[in-house]
Order: structure tokens, then sequence, then C-alpha cells
């Protein structure tokens, strides 16, 4: 097989991408949280680039992507790395190395459990958040990904559509976010006192970086640096800048202002919408995407709020509510027009799409919720998941970590 | 024009068409609030 190195130079560069959308997240989060807490918020996503990096190579690559095991998980021949060398594996990328192909999957292992950690923000202890992550990403993640993206995954063979990690990354980690949450229970002062962002800056900032990483994350996924990485690229951006515009609105009718915080949100709202759909809808699919976002991610929060569920930064709501819709609206807006080895969705005449994407999301939200309590169970036993009382209050960065996070 | 288009055509007219509505500034003005974490800390060595 013949290495194309226009291929590989794109996949390496979306590699790059994605890595940074990582450290991106945790100063979108680190905005929205007090300021005795930044530091350790933060620390949550750059801990889990590192901790995930060596879990991937050693064995987390070998579980999503090696030889199948009855449909539902790798097997382990290819941990540490063996067998995973510089040739193309045909099954996932014919045209670039297989470790380049590995690297790129790595970012998006890394990125997915911390987006979980916005949900437990400003109260989880920091090595129940280690042995947490780090079981997470093997038991929950890994699964997910060999059924969806494996070579012979069960709803890759059921035909399930998610271009870049609809399922896989935001069903999954909204969902684990959601039960996390509920498992924790709430702050200290939820509902009595309103917790303020402490640096609305700084998540704005972490939006933009994330929307400039999200380039690499679905237009990478095409793998190839071609047509189809130049749809998946204009779509994301229409998405995106139409979720945020409509997010904007929706609050400024609620609210009565144009909240600057609301448009941040709905962007990362839109993203997470197209991820799944990327690769298989135009321009217009996107834009239908990105309204849908703003309104039923907005209306998530909302809900949330009314049920007093403190999932502190809602992850639920914007990628479990936003990646269960862009999964679903793959269904309806997918067309072979843009990837003809993919299939059309509703609107293109193939309604069955919608109940293999249906099932597709019922798969992901049943094994992450199910996943996630055991796990938070099982570290309880060994590590109590929050800090003590005393400890929430003096704030996670001193209490966790000995360090502020400003000298001021 | 295929249902795809007419529904994303028809999403951009809601938004706009909010936008001719709404309100020009703030109805209410928010006191800032200064809360005592906003105040600088003293660190120990």
């Amino acid at each position: 097989m013949k290495i194309d190195s226009g291929d590989t130079a794109w996949v390496l560069a979306s590699a790059a991408l994605v890595m940074l959308m990582t450290p991106a997240l945790g100063f979108f989060y680190g905005g929205l949280v007090r300021r005795k807490n930044v530091l350790s918020t933060i620390m949550h996503s750059f801990f889990i680039l590192c901790l995930i990096s060596v879990q991937w190579v050693l064995w987390g690559y070998s579980l999503a992507f090696g030889p199948d095991k009855f449909h539902l998980i790798g097997g382990l021949e290819w941990v540490g790395l063996n067998n995973v060398g510089l040739t193309p594996n045909p099954d996932y990328a014919a045209t670039i190395p297989h470790q380049a192909y590995m690297v790129f999957q790595m970012m998006f292992a890394v990125i997915t459990p911390a987006l979980i950690s916005g949900a437990f923000a400003e109260r989880q202890r920091f090595k129940a958040f280690v042995l947490f992550s780090l079981l997470w990403a093997t038991f929950v993640y890994d699964p997910i990904a060999h059924w969806v993206w494996g070579a012979g995954g069960w709803l890759h063979q059921l035909g399930a559509l998610d271009f870049a990690g609809g399922t896989v990354v935001h069903i999954s980690s909204g969902v684990s976010a959601l039960v996390a949450a509920l498992v924790l229970g709430r702050r200290l002062g939820f509902g009595k006192e309103k917790s303020e962002p402490h640096d609305a800056t700084m998540t704005v900032l972490g939006a933009s970086l994330l929307w400039f990483g999200w380039f690499g994350f679905n237009a990478g996924s095409a793998v190839t640096a071609g047509t189809l990485a130049t749809s998946a690229f204009v779509v994301t951006n229409t998405a995106t800048a139409m979720a945020a515009l409509t997010w904007m609105t929706v609050s400024w009718y609620h609210k009565r202002q144009p909240s600057v915080l609301g448009a941040a949100a709905g962007a990362v709202a839109g993203l997470v919408a197209i991820t799944p759909a990327s690769g298989y809808v135009n321009v217009m699919g996107a834009i239908v995407i990105g309204f849908g976002a703003g309104v039923v991610c907005y209306l998530a929060i909302q809900l949330r709020e009314r049920i007093h569920v403190d999932d502190a930064l809602d992850v639920w709501a914007v990628h479990g509510v936003g990646g269960t819709w862009g999964a679903l609206a793959t269904g309806l807006f997918a067309t072979v027009a843009i990837n003809s080895s993919a299939a059309n969705g509703l609107f293109y005449g193939n309604p069955k799409q919608v109940l293999i994407q249906l099932a597709a999301i019922g798969a992901a939200w049943g094994w992450a919720a199910v996943g996630t309590f055991l796990i938070l169970k099982f570290v309880n036993i060994f590590v109590p998941l929050r800090v003590q009382e005393e400890e929430e209050l003096l704030g996670l960065d001193i209490s966790q970590h000995g360090e502020p996070a400003y000298a001021l | 024009m295929d249902a795809t288009t007419v529904i994303a055509v028809i999403s951009c007219a809601i938004v706009l068409a909010a936008w001719l509505v709404l309100p020009s500034k703030a109805t209410t003005v928010k006191p800032v609030v200064v809360s005592e974490e906003r105040k600088p800390v003293s660190i120990s060595a």
C-alpha cells in the first residue's frame, strides 16, 4: 500500500488540532467556575491529556480498534502498539501510516473523559478523578468506540453513521456527566447562592480555540485530504455559526439580553451536533442541525435547572443532548451526494436510517449510564468521590493542589 | 428546492425575524456584585 503524503500531513495536523481542544476545554470550563477552583478545573483537562495518551498506546487503542472479538471489543493483539506500525491499515485508513491513524484517534480518547469533568467541577476529589478517568476510558469509551468505529463493531455493521463522534464522544461523555452529577450530589450552596463564572473572557477564548481545533476533529475524520474533508470543514463551520446565532437569539428572547457566554455555549453546542453528521450532510442540513442545536441544548439547560441537577458546567445539556440531536439529525439529513460510501437519511428517501441511528443512540446512552454509575460506585469504595466540606469551601485549587490560580 | 433547504431557510428566517422584535438594550440593569472571592488573596509561602 502506498502512503499518500498529503493525507498523512492532514491527519497529523488534524491530530495536533484535536490535541489543542483538550487544554482549550480546560479554559472553556475554567472561566465558568469560581476563581478558587479554576486551576483544578484546568488541571482536569491537562491531566487527562497525559493520562489517556499513555493508556491509549498501552491498551486503549487495542481495545477500541484491535482485532474484533464478538463484535463488542477489540482484542489485546495490539497492546503496546504491537502490530501497529508505519504501514497503512486498510480497515481504517489505506493511505496513511497506521500510527498516524492511531494518534489521531488518541486525541478523541483524550478529550472525551475531559468533557465529563465539567459535571463534577468544584467538588470532586482529584484522586477519585484519576481513578475514574482511567476506568471510564477503558470500560466505557473503548467499547463504544469499537462498536461504532472498530472493524467488526456491531453498530458499525448495523450501519450506524457517526462521522466524528456524536455517539462515541458526545453522548457517552454527556450521559456520563449526568450520572456523575447525580451520584456526586450538588455543590454546597447550590440553588441558594449564585455561582457566577469568574472569567467570561477565558471561556470565550476557550470556545474559540475549541472551534479552531474542531476542524481537525471533523474534517480530519475524513482521513484523506480531499473533497470529503473540505465538505466536513464547511458544514462544521456553518452549523457552529448557526447554533451560536440561534442560542444567542433564544437567550435574548428568554433573558431579554444577548448573552456573550450564550453565544460561546451555542457555538460549542453546534460543534457537538454537527460532529456525527459532518461527513454526511450538505450545507443546508448543517444550518438545520445548527439551528436545532441552539434550541434543544438551551431548553435542556432550562430543564436541568428546573430539576435541580448540579451538572456544574452543563455537559449533559450541551454534549449529551447536542450529541443525541446530531446523531438523530444524521439519520434525517445524510445524503450519498456528499458521501457515496454512506447512506441516505429520511429526507433523502431512507427512513430506516433513523431507526439505526436511534439504536446507536440508545446503546450509547445505556452503556455510558450504567458503566459510569458502576465505576463511580467502585471508585468510592477506595477513595471518597467528593472532597470534604471544608475543602470545598476553601476551593479545590488550594485543597487539592496547594496552588492558587492567581497571585493578585 | 428540497425539504432540507426549505427547513434551513425557515430556520434562518426565524432567527432573523426574532432580531427585529427583540429588545435593543437590557430592560433592567443588574448591579455589579463583587463577591468576597474577588478580593485579592494572600498567599502564604
